[in-house]
Order: C-alpha cells, then sequence, then structure tokens
C-alpha cells in the first residue's frame, strides 16, 4: 500500500519535473534556431577534435522512400556520394503516411536539412520561409542541375515558382516510355473462340460478350471468365486513371491519364467530364456492366483484389480485356505471355483520329525531388551533395541501383556503355530489385538523353517499352502547343490553389456519385439527367477551377516561345 | 457572516487538500496536454499563414464556417453523418446490455468463459483489418455471404453490399455490432458483477421468476452505468468513426458514406486547407457538445443521474 | 461442453417453466454470438496459412488451401518486429501504470459529493473530450517539450481518458456505499488512508476494466508514434507491421508502375499473419483480468 503512495507520488513529481523543463524550454526557445546553432556548433567541434582533420559536414535529411527500399544507409552507392562530397548524413527514412507527418512537422516549423521526395508545390506557398530558395545555390554549386537546365529548359521553367523561385529541384528521366497504361487483351481466348482483336466499341462489345458466354479459357465452366476488368479509381483522381486512355477512342486527346478529367483541346483546358463525348464512354461502359461484360466488383475492389483477380490460379486465366503497366506485372509470369497489347479503340469507324494518352511528360518530369531548409547549416555543402545525384553516373545508380560490388545493379562496359543486371537475388523480380536497392522513381537524377542509346535496360522495361510499341501511330497527333495538358509544368499562386483544392473536392464528390450511379444503376437515364448533372458540376466550382487553370495554361504557352 | 464563511473556507481547505493534492497530477496532465494545445482553435477564425505563426494569421471572423455552410457539401455531410450515428445508436446500444445480461445468466463457468472470450476478441482488430475481412467476405463474386445466399435460392446474383448504397448503413452498423459489443458489454458485466446475492435472494423469495430478476434486480442495478454510457454516446453522436468510413467509402456508396469527418479530412488534411478543416470540425464538435448538455439535462431531470 | 448450462436449464425448469425459457434463450443467443464471432476470426487463422489467391476466389471456407508459412517467415525475418514487441510491452505496461496512477486518485476526488470543486473539475475534463486544439499545436508543444522521438511520449500521451475516469467515478459514486467513508471518517481516517485501504481494495473490477481499456488503448495506439515517433528503434509494433503492410502491397500510383505487385500473392497472406501476431499477445492478457470481473467484489464489503 505504502509502496503504491509512493509510486504515485513519484509519478505526479515526474509530470511535474516534465512540466517544468517544458516552461524552461519554452523560455530559452524564444529564438529557436539560435539554441539549435549552438547545440549544433558545439557538437560539431567535439566531432573535430575527435577526428583530427576529419572536415564532414554532418546534414540531416529525410526520404519519403518506397517501402520496399532497404535502409538507406546500407546504399553503397548513396554513401560514396556522401564520401565524394565531404558530408554525413543522418537520414530519417519515412515509409508510410507521410501526407499526415508531414502537415504536422512543416507547420511546427523544424525540418531537416534536406527532404528528398517529400515536398509539393504548394508546400512552398503555404509554409513561406521553410524552405530555401535554391537559385543562387545553383548558380554556384550545382554544375549537374545546371547542365540539366540548360539541356532542357522546360525542367527549369518546371522548377520555378510563379514567382521565380526554385524551391525543389526536379528530375529528368529520359528513358521512360511515352504511355503508361496499355490495354491488353488475351489473344489466347481471341484465338480459342476465332475472333480477331477488336478496333471499334462495338467490336469490343462482340468480343466480351463471347468472352463472357464461351469457355475461351478452356476450363469446362463458362462462368469463370471475367470479359473486362479495371482499377476502380475511374474518374477524377490526381494520378489520372487507366480507363480513361479509352477516352482517345472518341478523339479526345488527353495527357497523363487525364489527372482529375482535365484536358486540352485547341489551346482550351476542358474537362472531360462534362465532355458530351464522355457522355457516350460512359453509356458504353454502363451497357458493358449492365451486360455483365465488366467485372461486377470493377468499383468496390481494392487494388489486391483486382491484382488477384488478374493473375489468377497462375494456370487458368480469369480475365480477357484490362490494362497494366506491363502484363508481366499484371498477370504474372505464367499468364503473360497470353496477353497482347492492342492499340486504340475507336468509337466507330467514323473516328478518323483516335488518339491515345500521351504520358511522357508524367512519366519523365518529376517536380521537387529533393529540397532545402531555409535553416540548413551549411548550404553550400548541402547543394553539393544534392547536386553529386545529378551526375551522369550517378544519376543512373539513383534510379536503378549500384555499379559496384555490393548492391550490383548496374554493369559498366569498357565501350561507355552501361547493362542494367537482372537481380543478385534470384527469387525477386526486376522491379521489385530495383526499388530494393536504389531510390528509383522518386529520386533525384537527370538521366541523359544519350541513355536511351547507352543503357541497356532490364528485362521488365523492354517488355514494357516493346507492349507500348503499338501506341506509337496513336500518339503521332501530339501538338506540345494545343492538345497537351502540361499540368507538370503548370504553376500556381496560394490562393489559386486553394480555391482549386476546395473546388475539386467538390468537383470529385458529384462526379464520382453520378458516374457510379449511371454506371451500375439500371433505372438511371443518362440522357435526361446529363444537363442537369453538367449544370451541378459547373457550379460546383468547376467553371473556376477551369478559368484557373486556363490561365496557367496561357502563361506556360507563352513561356515555351 | 464573514467570520463562519472563513470558518467554512477553512475547515475546506483543511478537509480537502488531500483531495486536491490527488486529482493535482490527473489535472496537470489535462493542462499541459489539452488545454495546452487549445489555442489552436482560433486556426477556425483565421486564415492560417505559416510564416506569421499559428496565432498570427489575419481574423476571418466566420468566414471559413460560412464557406462550409454555403457549400454543396453542407446538408449531405451533415445529413449522412446523423443517418450513420442514429442507426448505430439505435441498433448498437442495447446490443451490449443484452450480451452482458444473457453472459451474466450463463451457469457454466467454462460455457460462460468461452462465450465472454469470445465476443471481446474481435475489439482487438484494427480497422483496417476489419474493413479487409469485410470486404472478402462480401465480395459479390467471391465472398462467403454471397454464396451462402445463392444457396438459399431467395437472393439475386447480384447483391452488393459493398456497393450498393442502401447496404451502407447496415454493414456499417453490424459490422460495428460485431467488433464493439462484447468489448462494450464488459463495463456491464462489472456492473452486473457487483449486483448484491442477496438482491436475487430477496427476489426469489419474492416469487419472482429469472425473467422477472433481469427486469427488476439486474436492469435497476445497472441503470446507472446505462445511463452513463447512454449519455457519453449521445454526446460523441457525430463521431462517426472516421478510419472506418473512409476504409468502407468507394464512389458507389459515396452519396451515403461522406460524413462530416471524411469530408474535412478530404478538405482540410489532403488539401492542407487548415483553417477550413478547423471551422467545419469545431462545428462538428459543437453540434456533439449540444447534445451532450441536452442529454445530461435530460438524464438529471428524469433519472437523477448526470455527467456534468 | 456445458454440462453445467444443462443442469442450469434443468433446475431451471424444476423452477418453472418461465425459469427454463430464460436459461435457454439465453444459451441459445450465447451459441449463436459464439459462432457469429468466431467463425470470421477463424477464417483469419486459415487465411493466413492458406493461398491468398485462393483465399480471394472464395474458396477458402472450412479448411486452409495450399499451405504455406510465407507470410509468418516474412513476418518473423523482420528484426524490427522483435524491436517492436519489446517497445509495445514496454510502452503498453508503463503507460496504463501512469493512466491508473491519474485516473483512480482523480476518480476518488470527483466522486466526493461535498467537496466544493468537483463540478468545475469535472467540467474541465469532460470540455477536453470535445475540444482540442487540433494536431498542429499538440505537437508543437511535444517540440517544446523536447519529447518528439522519445519513448516518454508514447508513455505520457493518452495519460488520462477522461471515459474511463468518469467510469471509474460512477463506480465509486455507486458502488461503494456512502457508510463506509462515514465510518471511515469517524474512526479519523483521512482521504488518502481511506482511499488506499478501501477504496482501492474494493475496486478491483473497475480497474481491471479500465486497465484493459487503457492497456489496449496502448497496445494498439498507432496515431501517437505515427506523429512523434520517426526512429526505427523506437517504434512500436503496430507501426513496425505496418510497414511490413506497405512493403508488400502492390504499390498503385507510383510512376511507371514498375513495383507493383509481383509479391501480391503472398501480400494478403502477410497481412492475415499480421493480425494474428500483433493480436495475440494481447488477447492473452484478458484470461488473468477477467477473474476480477466475477468476483462480486462488493458482497463481503456491504456485509462487514
Amino acid at each position: 500500500m505504502e509502496k503504491k503512495k509512493v509510486i504515485s507520488l513519484i509519478l505526479a513529481g515526474s509530470i511535474f519535473a516534465t512540466l517544468f523543463s517544458g516552461c524552461a524550454a519554452k523560455g530559452v526557445g524564444e529564438n529557436p534556431s539560435d539554441k539549435n546553432g549552438g547545440g549544433r556548433t558545439a557538437e560539431q567541434e567535439a566531432e573535430q577534435k575527435e577526428g583530427e582533420g576529419n572536415s564532414k559536414v554532418k546534414l540531416t535529411a529525410l526520404i519519403s522512400k518506397s517501402g520496399l527500399t532497404k535502409d538507406v544507409n546500407e546504399l553503397k552507392w548513396l554513401s560514396d556520394l556522401e564520401e565524394e562530397t565531404g558530408v554525413e548524413i543522418e537520414w530519417q527514412q519515412i515509409t508510410a503516411d507521410w501526407d499526415q507527418k508531414k502537415s504536422a512537422m512543416f507547420a511546427s516549423g523544424e525540418i531537416p536539412d534536406l527532404l528528398f521526395a517529400a515536398t509539393a508545390d504548394s508546400d512552398y506557398v503555404q509554409y513561406n520561409g521553410l524552405f530555401e530558395d535554391l537559385t543562387t545555390l545553383i548558380e554556384k554549386e550545382a554544375p549537374n542541375i545546371r547542365e540539366m537546365f540548360s539541356d532542357h529548359p522546360e525542367t527549369e521553367s518546371m522548377a520555378k515558382t510563379e514567382d521565380g523561385k526554385i524551391y525543389g529541384v526536379p528530375g529528368y528521366q529520359a528513358v521512360w516510355p511515352k504511355v503508361s497504361g496499355t490495354m491488353l487483351i488475351n489473344k489466347t481466348w481471341l484465338d480459342n473462340l476465332g475472333l480477331d482483336v477488336p478496333s471499334t466499341w462495338d467490336e469490343l462489345y462482340e468480343v466480351l460478350v463471347a468472352f463472357r458466354d464461351g469457355d475461351p479459357n478452356g476450363n469446362g465452366d463458362p462462368t469463370d471468365e471475367i470479359p473486362m476488368n479495371f482499377m476502380n479509381d475511374f474518374v477524377s483522381r490526381s494520378g489520372g486513371a487507366d480507363i480513361l486512355n479509352m477516352l482517345g477512342g472518341t478523339g479526345i486527346q488527353i495527357t497523363d491519364r487525364a489527372p482529375y478529367g482535365y484536358f486540352v483541346e485547341d489551346a482550351q483546358v476542358k474537362s472531360c467530364f462534362v465532355d458530351e463525348r464522355y457522355k457516350d464512354f460512359i453509356a458504353f461502359l454502363r451497357k458493358l456492366y449492365l451486360d455483365d461484360c465488366i467485372s461486377q466488383e470493377v468499383l468496390t475492389q481494392d487494388y489486391s483484389k483486382y491484382q488477384s483477380v488478374c493473375r489468377a490460379d497462375g494456370v487458368t486465366a480469369q480475365v480477357g480485356f484490362t490494362f497494366a503497366w506491363e502484363s508481366g506485372d499484371r498477370f504474372g509470369n505464367e499468364l503473360k505471355d497470353q496477353y497482347v497489347s492492342i492499340p486504340q479503340i475507336k468509337q466507330n469507324a467514323e473516328i478518323e483520329n483516335a488518339p491515345y494518352s500521351y504520358d511522357f511528360y508524367g512519366l519523365n518530369y518529376h517536380g521537387n525531388r529533393v529540397s532545402m531548409s531555409s535553416a540548413c547549416k551549411d548550404k553550400e555543402a548541402a547543394m553539393r551533395f544534392i547536386d553529386a545525384f545529378y551526375e551522369k553516373e550517378a544519376s543512373i545508380q539513383v534510379l536503378f541501383g549500384g555499379i559496384n560490388e555490393d548492391d550490383p545493379c548496374i554493369k559498366k562496359n569498357d565501350d561507355g556503355t552501361y547493362e542494367v543486371l537482372p537481380p543478385a537475388d534470384p527469387s525477386l523480380d526486376p522491379g521489385t530489385w530495383k526499388w530494393t536497392n536504389s531510390f528509383a522513381d522518386i529520386g533525384p537524377f537527370y538521366i541523359r538523353d544519350e541513355m536511351r542509346e547507352k543503357l541497356k535496360l532490364g528485362t521488365d522495361m523492354v517488355g514494357a517499352l516493346e507492349e507500348k510499341s503499338v501506341y506509337d501511330q496513336d500518339l503521332e497527333k501530339i501538338d506540345p502547343k494545343s492538345n497537351l495538358y502540361p499540368q507538370t509544368f503548370m504553376k500556381y499562386s496560394q490562393e489559386d490553389i486553394n480555391t482549386m483544392a476546395m473546388n475539386q473536392a467538390n468537383i470529385d464528390n458529384i462526379v464520382d456519385q453520378t458516374a457510379a450511379a449511371w454506371l451500375t444503376d439500371a433505372s438511371r437515364d443518362i440522357d435526361a439527367e446529363w444537363d442537369d448533372y453538367v449544370e451541378n458540376v459547373n457550379n460546383a466550382g468547376l467553371t473556376q477551377n477551369l478559368e484557373i487553370r486556363q490561365t496557367a495554361y496561357e502563361r506556360y504557352l507563352s513561356d515555351l516561345k | 457572516m464573514k467570520k463562519i464563511t472563513e470558518n467554512g473556507q477553512r475547515s475546506d481547505w483543511k478537509r480537502d487538500w488531500q483531495l486536491w493534492i490527488m486529482i493535482l497530477p490527473a489535472l496537470a496532465y489535462v493542462l499541459v496536454f489539452c488545454y495546452g494545445p487549445m489555442y489552436g482553435l482560433q486556426l477556425a477564425f483565421r486564415d492560417f499563414d505559416f510564416s506569421k505563426g499559428m496565432t498570427g494569421g489575419e481574423w476571418a471572423g466566420l468566414k471559413y464556417f460560412k464557406q462550409y455552410f454555403d457549400s454543396p457539401m453542407f446538408w449531405p455531410t451533415l445529413r449522412n453523418t446523423f443517418t450513420i450515428a442514429f442507426f448505430t445508436l439505435v441498433w448498437g446500444f442495447p446490443a451490449p446490455i443484452i450480451l452482458a445480461l444473457v453472459i451474466n445468466s450463463l451457469g457454466g463457468k467454462r460455457w460462460k468463459r468461452m462465450v465472454q472470450t469470445a465476443v471481446y476478441m474481435p475489439y482487438f482488430i484494427s480497422t483496417v483489418v476489419m474493413v479487409a475481412i469485410l470486404q472478402i467476405v462480401l465480395s459479390p463474386s467471391t465472398g462467403i455471404l454471397d454464396h451462402a445466399l445463392k444457396a438459399t435460392g431467395l437472393f439475386s446474383a447480384k447483391a452488393n453490399f459493398l456497393g450498393d448504397p442502401s447496404a451502407f448503413i447496415p454493414v456499417y452498423v453490424v459490422s460495428a455490432i460485431w467488433q464493439s459489443a462484447g468489448w462494450n458489454s464488459i463495463i456491464f458485466i462489472a456492473a452486473l458483477a457487483a449486483v448484491d446475492r442477496q438482491l436475487y435472494d430477496a427476489a426469489r423469495v419474492d416469487g419472482a421468476d429469472r425473467w422477472q430478476q433481469m427486469l427488476y434486480v439486474e436492469l435497476p442495478a445497472i441503470k446507472p452505468t446505462i445511463m452513463i454510457v447512454l449519455i457519453m454516446n449521445l454526446g460523441g453522436i457525430l463521431n462517426v468513426g472516421f478510419e472506418k468510413t473512409f476504409l468502407m467509402q468507394n464512389s458507389l456508396n459515396k452519396s451515403v458514406s461522406e460524413v462530416i469527418s471524411t469530408y474535412v479530412f478530404n478538405i482540410g488534411v489532403k488539401s492542407s486547407q487548415f483553417s477550413f478543416g478547423s471551422a467545419v470540425g469545431l462545428f462538428n464538435t459543437l453540434v456533439n457538445f449540444a447534445f451532450l448538455v441536452a442529454a445530461d439535462r435530460v438524464s438529471k431531470r428524469t433519472a437523477d443521474i448526470g455527467l456534468l | 461442453m456445458n454440462l453445467k448450462n444443462v443442469k442450469a436449464v434443468k433446475k431451471g425448469f424444476r423452477g418453472g417453466l418461465r425459469n427454463g425459457s430464460y436459461y435457454v434463450v439465453t444459451l441459445i443467443f450465447s451459441i449463436i454470438a459464439f459462432l457469429a464471432v468466431l467463425y470470421p476470426m477463424y477464417f483469419i487463422v486459415i487465411a493466413s496459412i492458406s493461398d491468398s489467391t485462393l483465399v480471394n476466389q472464395g474458396q477458402v471456407i472450412f479448411t486452409p488451401k495450399g499451405i504455406s508459412l510465407y507470410g509468418y517467415r516474412q513476418i518473423f525475418k523482420n528484426v524490427l518486429i522483435w524491436n517492436g514487441y519489446r517497445n509495445t510491452i514496454v510502452y503498453s505496461l508503463l503507460g496504463t501504470a501512469l493512466n491508473l496512477a491519474l485516473t483512480l486518485p482523480a476518480a476518488y476526488v470527483l466522486s466526493r459529493k461535498r467537496f466544493r470543486f468537483r463540478k468545475i473539475l469535472m467540467f474541465l475534463m469532460v470540455f477536453t473530450m470535445y475540444f482540442n486544439g487540433g494536431i498542429i499545436p499538440t505537437y508543437m508543444l511535444v517540440k517544446d517539450l523536447h519529447l518528439l522521438d522519445s519513448p516518454l511520449i508514447m508513455i505520457i500521451m493518452g495519460g488520462l481518458n477522461v471515459y474511463n475516469l468518469i467510469i471509474t467515478r460512477t463506480f465509486f459514486e455507486n458502488s461503494i456505499p456512502e457508510e463506509l467513508y462515514e465510518a471511515a471518517v469517524i474512526d479519523g481516517c483521512s482521504h488518502f488512508r481511506y482511499f488506499m485501504t478501501v477504496i482501492i481494495p474494493l475496486s478491483k473490477a473497475v480497474t481491471a476494466v479500465i486497465m484493459l481499456y487503457y492497456l489496449v488503448g496502448h497496445w494498439n495506439d498507432f496515431f501517437v508514434p505515427l506523429l512523434y515517433i520517426n526512429r526505427d528503434n523506437y517504434q512500436p509494433l503496430q507501426i513496425v507491421l505496418r510497414n511490413i503492410l506497405l512493403s508488400n502491397q502492390a504499390m498503385v500510383g507510383i510512376a511507371g508502375g514498375g513495383a507493383s505487385g509481383y509479391a501480391q500473392q503472398f501480400a494478403d497472406q502477410i497481412k492475415f499473419g499480421v493480425i494474428i501476431v500483433s493480436t495475440v499477445p494481447i488477447l492473452l492478457v484478458y484470461p488473468f483480468i477477467q477473474k476480477y470481473f466475477e468476483k462480486g467484489v462488493m458482497i463481503g464489503a456491504v456485509k462487514g
């Protein structure tokens, strides 16, 4: 009993201790940067005394990395980079929920010296003063980044905020294809049923019906085939959606799989969700869904469910038609050979020009790969470290992994060419291997255009590129000045960002719900509801968002000249 | 007069100083960790401006509240929140009480313990996993429930529990009961455990059968607990579980599943609209608080049990 | 399985049909509840050792199919998980101890009807259930207290749960007879002494309940470490498990899609394994606490 009393008294006491230390900290902390600075310098001095002549600059860095990536302290190429530039980085590695951590950390005003893949344009305006304007530092300390800016001026304009400052350094990937989502159809099924690859919506419908009624996978069960399937985020997502690729069949040229549904036509920013051609498209999808040609779970399945349905049991294919970055990824190695990529499917034979989504910008230009705290102690050293990522050979290591014994991901040949090696761990596929050993696609790098010739890619990429070559023709009608929606390069003010965010949330609500209902609910009448729907979406803020985006687009066009 | 008061106070202090010491740790905690950050509330009335600090943004008055009231999402989010909360309360509240009464009546110690242990287990499952299980069990093509329903021949093959807006609330409520009825019954079981055995004996002597003992001994004994829990539930009426709603949400059921908290998340957090988010959050809080006070009043008047 | 229940039912029938019907109804009800709760849990267990593709295809219903322990091997291969276990146990035990040290005395004070400031203090507490400053000011406070990235924050945060406070207070008010206090006062007993010698021993039931509430809260706590802990060696189990889950989950939306889904077949297996690994230890605590519920602790006190 006495013991308990003592314990509770101790606990009470410790609370008080915390309280007082808190108050004390607040008192001293009136000038927090000074205090920290003092602390760090003392530490640094001690460090220096300890290791005579060791003049390494100590920095802290945060990376919002993929969960597949191993502890970055174990990446040999990265420690080499630190070594070369004379810095020692204490890494904070975030693999999940960065968005939730971010707002608290940023708003508190205390951030690490360097942030990799952790910031967005809106952060620089929202947290004004937290990040360093890198313009002069790049001028002084970053030859590689300057090289990228001069070879690809669009990367520089991409880096600049509306008022001409550079808070985040972009990356350029060069070797990635122009198309992200490939349409894949099961050729074995087509052959089994004696059908041709469909080229119009009507033909597609016939093929899907045949998939539904027959037993193309030949397992004796005519009901286990799912004629068509796709990932459910089919409307208004920031990253666009695979299914919207099919909008090209109506003649709409979309870019980057239509983020939030926006596209450009005749130099006008438009939203496909209020376009008559989208009405036709959703009506077509509705027909497919109600006739059981589309998976009945298409709107409710999550990604892993979708994926496992497409991979089936690894022996008998279940899905006839869907989208993928690469067939091996979607269907697994056992089934992928049954599938072929097919060119755009036209709404009807009269459509002359049926383009495909042009995703080169989204896949090859990445904004805000790295940014710096304005409280960083040694900005020059930090900048030199950043710039080291953009060096020619370093860049490909950032993307694919090291050129060394420890993490053998790339082989350097004597003639100056490079080769992406197959995974050293045979149980991993090339994609997973890459993401394990590098910063991969989220890293800061400048892959030179020459690497298209000089770098031999891994089997997964070669396969993907081959599959995507069917769209070369569909993509010919691209005109960067009139029908390309360059979201990657468009800049907005803080006020506009806020307005658009509010409006977009409201627009998404209407568009999502309506599309879902039209698709699945037989009692709804698209034609009758269309006008009201368009009016609602416009009133929810689409009109305003289009105006803002149009202005930004025109600014982009004038910069282009 | 004055002297008496003084004396009264002194004797209060003499009597109560130990009480103050006992409540001090809790009070200190609440003051530091709950009231310390409370200044954040005024964000709802200011334009958030990072460079000027949390309290430095321009005064915006009720701008963000007005923005919410004018937004096309105001009525839908409010309506959805109330609907979900109402059904959760109506169906979800009695469940743990019934369960507690049932468990309390079980004679076999082993069986009683088995049931008790079984029903509280789902509570430990995280919401993420809970929703994943729902998705597997309720899947329209492969789910176990679907197989079972088809086997009865009474339902069409297209019953889509996850997509159909009219199925959202039943699925939400039933799964909530599944997950938490057992856990919530613990408090009632504990209350029942404290019921004096003599009361049962007395009731039996008076000729009350077991049903009557439940009505006249057990229920009155746990009534204070029931009332308190009910008041708490009413006070939290608008706190519809964000995580679960958010995870169960899809474009098919969004017309019924977009509640205030998911809306705050979509606009306030995802789009960094701190001020707007704070305003909507504060509105939610005020409504909740109003419910709590009202419920407390009613309970005090009718049953003389209160919280405040 | 439940011979005693059958006996109880029989006894009930001897005592009259209405008594018997009560026991029959509750017995049937308990069986239904038991199965309805247990089957999905059983399903998780068999799903965790079955081929995920078969699970998603709805082929795993009563028995596991395509048995493999891949998921568990993956989970336990991770060194961080052992670390996470240790951290979670430490945080949960110390955190719960602090919770009880704050809650029980405070509840006692608030149950004293003659304590003048009781109402205002209660209001002060209840107010915080509804109003809070939000994530960012709280984060700044923690930063100013130098508790960021400190294991201490895992113990201190959530130190007092007002809901539990109210439960405890209600118990003290309603289940501990006021006569005991009056008798104690006549004996010249101080509040400290009365609390330690009378209240605490008589409150095992409610202490067990709120202890369990607190313990589970700490065990499943996800949000506090998410916000305040960034260093790997301080991470609790829930965060470690979540990271394992995410690294095995297909990554939708990553540019180029190159990283997605190769390990998909096993991702779900890992998911189910994770539920079991994280849930079983806390389940084991319950039986130890359960006995206090059944004791009917008050009887002796009132009689005596």
